[in-house]
């Protein structure tokens, strides 16, 4: 076997370790500056404004076409994830009246739960 | 060996046949990549017992024969999906607790939905939280709950706390939680209240987006994207690495939007006025003051934690009023101390043997 400090494939890895390494320390140095800031902000903010008009833009040209808009996709799909919540509640609302009933049952729900006995095993004298 | 070199020319042949290999391997597990779905983590056998828009509480079905009173309630990161905790079999903090025999629920986020942009620290704090402690009570039949809290969900857990003394909490534990918010410097540039706008942000986009989040978190350690890349070509070869590799890349894809309020709550009150630090935080017009913690906390905290360093987290054992409490800290990174091989031998074990003399 070649030794760790002449194995180039472990040069070439400790190499990349060590650019990685500086990178991160030369860019954190550079994002600490005000200057940073502003200029990273500044850009966001226009980001942020032009999204705005855009979207505000293409929901009116939505309309006119006709079509509905992502908003109102949204707003559907969480109208189905509102119903998909409510079959949950029922689902388990079910399945604790089935645990309650104790009915024969295959699935989860009407197995019973563990005992609540458990002891650390340093106090029950087991090894830790 | 050459003692002049200090190369073992017998073991050159040897060496390039190895990577004559691997770099074939590599081309054939590289085609595999692109092709294949990836792993599913988050696969241990779960009921979602409770579910309202962001929120989602789920039951690990336990794995004991036999299992502690108190239950587990694990409160994730309003940034990042449950399913860190739960990668895979055997990678999985989850299903470790559950084979030591504790009965685990968690309170796990999906992306808040548009008209919950409005959601604030408020609503957490004072409504989810204790909302899944109700449930998880009357699933359990039992009054008392002990909590995990990871990152930010560990902030919301002792501020929830430190309001409810009187409440069900026994014992609190909280991985890597920021407590003083100057000491985040990169957020703190990101978010220089001289130029970041975050009203003006908030109320043109609502919810703040995944992208912007995981942006903000890239930045951190920009060059970490594109070497993971790299090693990830390298290491292509090795199943297991690129298992891992996938879910850990899925998980980091899987960061989630921001409720608008929230956010800017976020940035006003902590980043800018670092409230909890200050003893001057406020949820719903209540003071929040970490010295009201009384209950048994253990904080753990990563050595090499990049996104909350230790000057930010190490206030939090400081300024509780518990007298049972302990700060440990571990090898590690912001994720890989919870997940990984890392968390394998340190965290869990350590996790155990902390929580199970104190659930019964």
């Amino acid at each position: 076997m070649t030794s760790k400090g002449s194995d180039p494939a472990e040069m070439w890895r400790t190499m990349l370790g060590e650019m990685e390494k500086g990178f991160n320390a030369f860019a954190t140095q550079t994002m600490t500056s005000p200057e940073f800031s502003r200029a990273m902000n500044q850009a966001g903010g226009v980001a942020a404004g032009t999204q705005k008009q855009f979207a505000d833009m293409m929901e009116k040209y939505l309309v006119s076409m006709n079509l509905p808009s992502r908003a109102q996709m949204i707003n559907m799909g969480e109208r189905l994830q509102a119903i998909e919540a409510q079959l949950h509640e029922i689902k388990s609302l079910l399945h604790r009246l089935q645990h309650n009933s104790a009915a024969s049952d295959d699935g989860y729900a009407g197995t019973p739960r563990p005992p609540r006995t458990k002891r650390p095993p340093s106090s029950s004298g087991g090894p830790k | 060996m050459n003692a002049t070199t200090g190369l073992d020319f017998a073991s050159i042949p040897e060496r390039i046949q190895t990577e004559v290999q691997r770099a074939i391997q590599r081309s054939i597990k590289g085609v595999e990549y692109i092709a294949s779905s990836g792993p599913m983590p988050g696969a241990t056998p779960k009921d979602t017992i409770l579910s309202r828009g962001t929120m989602q509480l789920y039951h690990y079905r336990p794995m004991a024969d036999e299992i502690y009173r108190i239950p587990i309630l694990i409160v994730m990161a309003t940034t990042n999906r449950g399913y860190i905790l739960d990668l895979a079999p055997g990678q999985s903090m989850v299903e470790f607790l559950l084979k030591r025999g504790y009965d685990v629920y968690m309170l796990d986020w999906t992306a808040p939905k548009p008209e919950e942009k409005h959601l604030r620290l408020d609503d957490y704090v004072l409504g989810f939280i204790p909302e899944c402690i109700r449930a998880v009570q009357n699933d359990t039949g039992e009054t008392d709950i002990n909590i995990i809290g990871y990152c930010a969900g560990g902030m919301l857990s002792a501020l929830y706390a430190s309001l409810f003394t009187d409440g069900p909490l026994k014992n609190l534990v909280c991985f890597t939680t920021p407590i003083d918010f100057t000491q985040m410097k990169l957020f703190q540039n990101f978010s220089d209240r001289r130029y970041f706008d975050v009203d003006r942000l908030v109320d043109s986009i609502g919810n703040v987006p995944a992208e912007m989040i995981v942006t903000s978190f890239d930045m951190l350690r920009p060059a970490a994207r594109a070497m993971g890349q790299v090693q990830l070509w390298e290491n292509i070869w090795n199943d297991e690495y690129v298992k891992s590799y996938r879910m850990m890349d899925k998980w980091g894809a899987d960061t989630l939007p921001l409720a608008g309020e929230y956010f800017r709550q976020m940035t006003k009150d902590l980043m800018w006025d670092n409230k909890i630090f200050n003893d001057t935080m406020t949820v719903g017009g209540r003071k929040a003051v970490l010295a009201n913690i009384e209950v048994p906390i253990l904080h753990v905290v990563a050595e090499h934690d990049h996104i909350v360093p230790y000057e930010a987290s190490k206030h939090l054992i400081a300024k509780v009023g518990s007298a049972d409490k302990e700060e440990v800290m571990l090898k590690g990174g912001h994720v890989s101390l919870a997940a990984g091989a890392n968390a394998v031998k340190r965290l869990w074990p350590k996790l155990d043997s902390w929580l199970g003399e104190r659930s019964v």
